[in-house]
């Protein structure tokens, strides 16, 4: 679909405080023409998926620092599962060690960009899992 | 005769002729890594301006350009810490045991996610970061355990902490029976830095959270004035998305801030300033970040003398605590951090710090290991005995490179403070003004990244073939299980009639908006927990309990 925007709902979970990452990527991706919804540091699963069926988002994407993204992804998409939103992809970024990509992956996230990964590829994903083509704002 | 290359043998050659190309070191950068322009090569005319006896001084004389000390590290060597925390008390105590048998100088501990946003261990929706990054320590009995034989009256502990460490450290001494006058050791008390460094609002109000840091530092002097304070904690400023310069602007807004509301207190600049350490980095640009240094030092002297009136050197004379950067390490590659950190930690030495902690080469991986911790001091043990970092003071001093790179840094520094300084700091902060700065600066950090105009060796460009990740730091998770456990039981068995009567006295005094560090004391010396005598606070000031809004007060608060 050509015209339609891309609507992204950046957030973390938990304690983590290490948001230069994740509002860095929110201007880069506003830049590209994604309407993002920012959420910021410091949310709870059930308050992430309250404001994803407000907000009608395309595409969730978390970041973490912090060891425990394991423990609340698996949290965060069991409640969107419960929920009945387990049909929007999830998308990680932040320090997520290659070790780990096999156990997310197979919990359901659709998206990994650990260190190392380029605008190109998370620009690609959102395209394809949304089925929507970026235009310049 | 030789015989016509084949055309294999000519491709090879143009490929080797590219890839000679490719692995070339060219200058990709003229620039500082802050992004201040420099010259290729400098002279007497660019210092024509600086006099020494006003803007550099001998080491340990007035500004302080060239050291704190007329001896430096001959009269006093840099402290070398290294930072321990995770899991449980017992967990951390252990590594502490270790770092000190590796040679670490001093014990200096880092709290988990959770303890650094006063929020329980037990919290139901949270409680998966207990023991994360750093010890779990929710309430006294913690810290007792943590530091059982150790006396805090005699023993330098360095807490990278702020929020609920001083009462608790000083809950624990009473508890003990010691004289808190005697207290001895440091914490951050900085709670702006914390709003500006992913607290947000939610976690660390500004107006909330600068009041909590005069209240603890008028407190700290008064009552324990051997107690140092590392104010302003600029690293994590720096670390978050700010020039050199800019460390020294925001820093300095804080201090600014922080004495002129001491003052309207009563208090004078000589009673506080002498307990003060800054909070630094060591990053990644060896030449700015000397300058930084240098330049720091004389912009603290000045104000300390100008606007505040000090007339005590102790005051102008400003002491450095340095952490070596954090951001500037990489997860590729990461043996190469290796030589990063230490190149970060010859320029802290050059640059006349007063302790160093050198990051892990594993930081951007996991939690430090035990091997990667080891290495780490041995760094700092290279520079010391091998290198000669710390035989003279200020040994690039009177270069015309570093003296005009420091006169640019603290220039630029000091237009950011007066921009800051025009809206009011506090506003500043609340209004977004500063985090539009920092998210301005990793914008283009990021863009100069993308299109190489800024390289960093692993990441755009030297990419390693194969390169394999260290091993990951592992923690037996039984302790913490038993630590959580041990927790709930604390809390059930506690006295609530005595408990629930220091609660109400807190609550009163935070409302008032009074200086509620005393009050917060005894009910932690009553066994209140962090998560209830900050939510106290917080729900004095207005605000939630609970900043995740998971769960409510146990206790009944006065209607006011």
């Amino acid at each position: 679909m050509i015209g339609e925007k891309i609507r992204c709902l950046l957030a973390m979970l938990g304690t983590d405080v290490h948001s230069k990452g994740i509002r860095t990527l929110a201007q880069l991706l506003r830049d590209r023409g994604v309407e993002v919804i920012y959420l910021g540091e410091h949310n709870t699963a059930d308050g992430l998926i309250n404001a994803l069926i407000a907000e009608d988002a395309d595409v969730v994407g978390l970041s973490y620092s912090t060891a425990t993204y394991l423990h609340y992804t698996r949290d965060l998409l069991v409640k969107m599962k419960a929920a009945g939103v387990d049909d929007v992809p999830v998308m990680l970024g932040g320090l997520i060690h290659a070790d780990d990509e096999p156990e997310l992956r197979e919990m359901g996230v659709k998206g990994i960009f650990g260190p190392g990964s380029s605008m190109t590829q998370i620009v690609a994903f959102l395209q394809d899992v949304t089925g929507k083509t970026l235009t310049a704002p | 005769m030789n015989a016509p290359p084949k055309p294999d043998e000519t491709q090879r050659a143009a490929d080797i002729a590219a890839h000679l190309e490719d692995v070339s070191v060219k200058l990709s950068r003229t620039a500082t890594w802050s992004g201040i322009e420099t010259q290729p090569s400098y002279g007497p005319e660019d210092i024509r301006d600086t006099d020494y006896a006003r803007d550099l001084g001998n080491p340990g004389e007035y500004p302080y350009t060239r050291g704190a000390y007329s001896q430096m590290y001959r009269s006093r060597m840099w402290t070398l810490r290294n930072i321990v925390g995770y899991g449980s008390p017992e967990d951390t105590r252990d590594g502490i045991e270790n770092a000190i048998r590796m040679g670490t100088a001093g014990i200096n501990i880092v709290l988990d996610t959770l303890s650094q946003e006063a929020i329980d261990a037990d919290h139901p929706v949270l409680s998966a970061d207990a023991g994360q990054e750093g010890c779990s320590l929710p309430m006294v009995a913690d810290f007792e355990i943590l530091l059982k034989g150790i006396d805090v009256t005699r023993q330098d502990i360095a807490w990278h902490s702020t929020m609920m460490t001083y009462p608790m450290v000083v809950a624990m001494a009473l508890r003990q029976g010691k004289d808190i006058s005697k207290l001895q050791g440091s914490h951050m008390p900085d709670h702006l830095q914390l709003r500006l460094a992913g607290w947000s609002e939610a976690i660390v109000p500004a107006g909330l959270g600068h009041r909590t840091t005069v209240d603890c530092v008028e407190y700290s002097a008064k009552n324990s004035p051997k107690w140092a304070l590392g104010c302003p904690q600029a690293y994590d400023i720096r670390e978050r998305g700010m020039s050199a310069a800019g460390e020294i602007a925001i820093g300095m807004a804080i201090i600014n801030q922080t004495f002129g509301d001491l003052i309207a207190r009563g208090m004078h600049v000589d009673q506080v300033a002498p307990s003060m350490a800054w909070v630094s980095t060591s990053d990644i640009d060896f030449f700015e970040e000397i300058a930084k240094f240098r330049a720091l030092r004389r912009v603290w002297a000045r104000t300390m003398k100008e606007r505040f009136g000090s007339v005590d050197a102790r005051s102008q004379r400003l002491r450095l605590a340095c952490h070596t950067s954090g951001r500037s390490l990489v997860y590729q590659q990461p043996l190469n951090n290796l030589s990063r950190a230490a190149v970060q930690t010859l320029a802290a030495l050059l640059g006349g710090v007063q302790s160093v902690e050198t990051c892990t080469y594993d930081e951007p991986i996991c939690i430090p290991t035990e091997e990667a911790r080891e290495l780490a001091t041995r760094t700092q043990q290279i520079l010391a005995n091998e290198i000669g970092a710390a035989r003279t003071a200020d040994p690039l001093g009177g270069s015309y490179y570093i003296e005009k790179l420091t006169n640019d840094v603290e220039a630029e520094a000091l237009a950011m403070l007066a921009k800051i300084e025009g809206i009011g700091l506090i506003k500043a902060i609340e209004d977004g003004t500063i985090e539009g700065m920092m998210d301005e600066y990793n914008y283009r950090h990021q863009q100069e990244l993308d299109s190489q105009q800024r390289i960093v060796v692993g990441v755009n460009k030297y990419l390693p073939k194969n390169s394999t990740l260290p091993k990951r730091f592992s923690l037996d998770p039984g302790r913490m299980t038993s630590h959580i456990q041990r927790f709930k039981e604390r809390k059930a068995g506690r006295d609530m009639s005595v408990l629930r009567s220091k609660i109400d006295a807190l609550y009163q005094v935070a409302h008032r908006r009074e200086n509620s560090h005393q009050a917060m004391i005894d009910a932690l010396v009553a066994d209140g927990t962090t998560g209830e005598v900050w939510g106290t606070v917080r729900a004095a000031n207005g605000l939630p309990y609970d900043p995740f809004r998971a769960i409510e007060s146990p206790f009944q608060y006065p209607k006011p």
